[in-house]
């Protein structure tokens, strides 16, 4: 279980990201954190495994306190948690074989991972976890010779080679194209049923409601809902993103089944 | 009031007229710029054209052959030389010719630009000397001679015209102008070469100091990345040849000043353009491995690395390929290399060799040029 406590974050500028947020997350959630840009979703998912030091609060794994860890611990922490980003961060010159193999950096021998030496089973695995995004064949070729779609499956290849318990996903379809978002998602929500604990921020609610299991909001860098995705109604779906946000769908199709 | 803004920027415009006017008159006259001068004199840059077209590339080993050829004098007083039409040889403008007559000796396919003995074998087989001649580029000459009485024929036996000549015989091998050039060129291209690389090694951790979104973190860090952007700014504003002029001071004038000067203009060169690239870096992959747990120097490897080593290789190739250009200009003042041997033959009018050299330098800085472009077409 992950459980944060009292999240706060004051950028060096003053900008107050997040305000005393405080949630749980039980093993096997598909967790989404929703709100207007601006709301401190990526500040919130960065704090969760230290791309940010939160400003104070409390974020523990199991019995394990991740804001207090060391630079080291950190490091073993990281290696358990996979992430997915909006702008798929990958090492565009290099090929996706090379960007699916850094997912394995934490595990792997410091020395032979800097001479470019993986041994034969860490490649396996790599074929294995871009099998399991279905780009198996595009191993060899460089990473920017990918459509977008494509180039986010690498991403959450890259992440699966970490071997996680977590993956946190910011806003992991916002650059794709809305048809795109589905297969995306199905990827994720696949590893979801295969034990893995997902937390993603959305901004379309169609998609909040297809893949959820639970939600929270943050409206300026607080916590104003947590519940089921079906709670969400106009008035809640109003109060989050204000008087003159309009409901927008992903896509006009339902997801495939 | 719109009028007399109107006005004032009349006046404005037409000082600023006269000012331009003034000043390219003035730099017109300083210039010498005489168009005149340059159709006058173009015959005079006929010989050196020539020489230029006509690069000393190529040898043959030489061999001294006496050639000679009967004259009698005065005609019919014994039987005319049978004219050779190929080979190294002797020709006359005349088979024959009474005493005291003038005719014309020519020499051809001898070695060129060598120096000939042309002398009478009289009857009695004395020997006499009638002049040295100077063969041309490609091995002819000729002279006028007079038909001396003292030649004459005696007792049906004609004085013979002898030339010890110098002849090319065997294949054709590089010349020794060509064997000098290769070896000065190399030299040139080792001294850009040996400039770029250290100056490589130089500029490529200080330009992290220079890239603001590594080094300008904290007070020092600004005062760090401010003062590594200045030091690289004001190197790079000062000309090679001053610089190697500067360096010679102190070291003498030589291939080591010369490279020098070259280091040091080229870290400062490199070490911007290095700190541009690091600057421009997408932070998105760093973000990435960091997440993965990656450690530091992992993260540099693989997510920063690969980002700047392309574009630190196709700098490199296009430094090495401006160092070669530099280096030539920094040896014509004495720095060594290609550049010294070509100034070397013009100072002493060995137009054929200094043209050898210039045909090498374009060479090798096309050659140069298409492979550095070439590297960073495949590198993007
Ligand atoms: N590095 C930063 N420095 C200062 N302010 C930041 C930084 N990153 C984000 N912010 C600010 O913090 C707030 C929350 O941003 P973010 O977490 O990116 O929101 P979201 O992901 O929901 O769009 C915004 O007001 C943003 O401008
Ligand atoms: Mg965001």
């Amino acid at each position: 279980m992950l459980s944060v406590q009292n999240l706060t974050k004051v950028y060096p500028n003053g900008t107050q990201a997040l305000k005393e947020v405080s949630f749980d997350v039980q093993d096997g959630e598909f967790l989404v954190v929703i709100g207007l840009s601006g709301s401190g979703k990526s500040t919130l998912l960065r704090c969760i495994n230290r791309l940010i030091d939160p400003t104070s609060g409390k974020i523990f794994w199991d019995d394990l306190d991740i804001t207090a860890a060391s630079p080291s611990e950190l490091r073993h922490i990281r290696r358990h948690i996979g992430m997915v980003f909006q702008q798929f961060n990958l090492v565009k010159r290099s090929s996706v074989m090379t960007n699916v193999l850094s997912g394995r950096l934490g595990y792997a021998n410091p020395w032979l991972s800097l001479l470019g030496i993986w041994p034969a089973e860490e490649k396996q695995r790599a074929i294995h976890a871009l099998e399991r995004v279905g780009i198996a064949d595009k191993a060899q070729s460089r990473a920017d010779a990918l459509s977008g779609g494509q180039q986010q499956r690498v991403g959450i290849a890259r992440a699966l080679m970490q071997e996680p318990k977590i993956i946190l996903a910011d806003e992991p379809v916002a650059s794709l194209d809305p048809v795109l978002s589905h297969s995306i998602l199905q990827y994720l929500e696949q590893l979801n049923k295969d034990g893995m604990t997902v937390i993603c921020s959305l901004h379309f609610l169609d998609l909040v409601h297809r893949y959820a299991t639970r939600v929270i909001a943050l409206k300026d860098g607080i916590k104003v809902f947590e519940g089921l995705p079906k709670e969400i109604d106009r008035a809640k779906f109003k109060e989050i993103y204000g008087e003159d946000a309009q409901e927008v769908r992903a896509t006009s199709l339902e997801a495939p089944a | 009031m719109k009028d007399l803004s109107h006005l004032k920027k009349l006046v404005r415009n037409s000082l600023l007229f006269a000012l331009l006017l003034v000043v390219f008159v003035y730099s017109y006259r300083v210039t010498g710029i005489d168009v005149a001068r340059l159709v006058r004199d173009a015959p005079k840059a006929r010989n050196i054209v020539l020489d230029f077209l006509h690069p000393d590339l190529f040898r043959r080993d030489v061999e001294i052959v006496t050639l000679d050829m009967a004259f009698p004098i005065p005609c019919g007083s014994a039987p005319e030389a049978e004219p050779a039409a190929s080979g190294p040889r002797l020709a006359t403008s005349v088979p024959c010719a009474a005493a005291r007559e003038r005719f014309a000796l020519e020499g051809f396919e001898l070695a060129p630009n060598s120096t000939i003995e042309i002398r009478w074998r009289l009857p009695d087989g004395r020997l006499w000397t009638i002049n040295r001649v100077q063969t041309d580029a490609d091995g002819y000459f000729q002279v006028e001679v007079e038909a001396r009485p003292i030649a004459a024929t005696a007792d049906g036996v004609p004085s013979l015209i002898q030339a010890d000549a110098l002849v090319p015989v065997g294949p054709y091998k590089p010349s020794q102008t060509f064997d000098d050039v290769m070896a000065n060129m190399l030299v040139t291209i080792f001294m850009a070469l040996m400039a770029t690389t250290i100056a490589t090694l130089v500029a490529a951790p200080l330009s992290f100091l220079a890239a603001s979104n590594v080094t300008k973190r904290g007070c020092i860090g600004t005062v760090v990345y401010y003062g590594m952007r200045s030091v690289f700014n004001i190197l790079r504003s000062y000309e090679p040849l001053v610089m190697a002029v500067v360096f010679a001071f102190w070291l003498g004038f030589g291939p080591f000043a010369g490279t020098l000067a070259m280091t040091v203009v080229t870290i400062a060169s490199l070490g911007k353009l290095f700190s541009e690239s690091i600057e421009s870096i997408d932070p998105g992959p760093i973000e990435a491995l960091q997440a993965t747990g990656a450690n530091r120097i992992q993260t540099v490897w693989y997510a920063v690395v690969p980002q700047i080593v392309p574009d630190f290789i196709s700098f490199i190739v296009y430094h090495w390929d401006i160092n070669v250009r530099i280096s030539t200009i920094i040896g014509f003042v004495g720095g060594g290399g290609i550049g010294y041997y070509l100034k070397e033959r013009i100072d002493m009018l060995a137009y054929r060799q200094a043209a050898t050299a210039i045909w090498a330098i374009v060479i090798v800085v096309m050659a140069l040029d298409f492979l550095s472009a070439e590297v960073r077409k495949r590198l993007t």
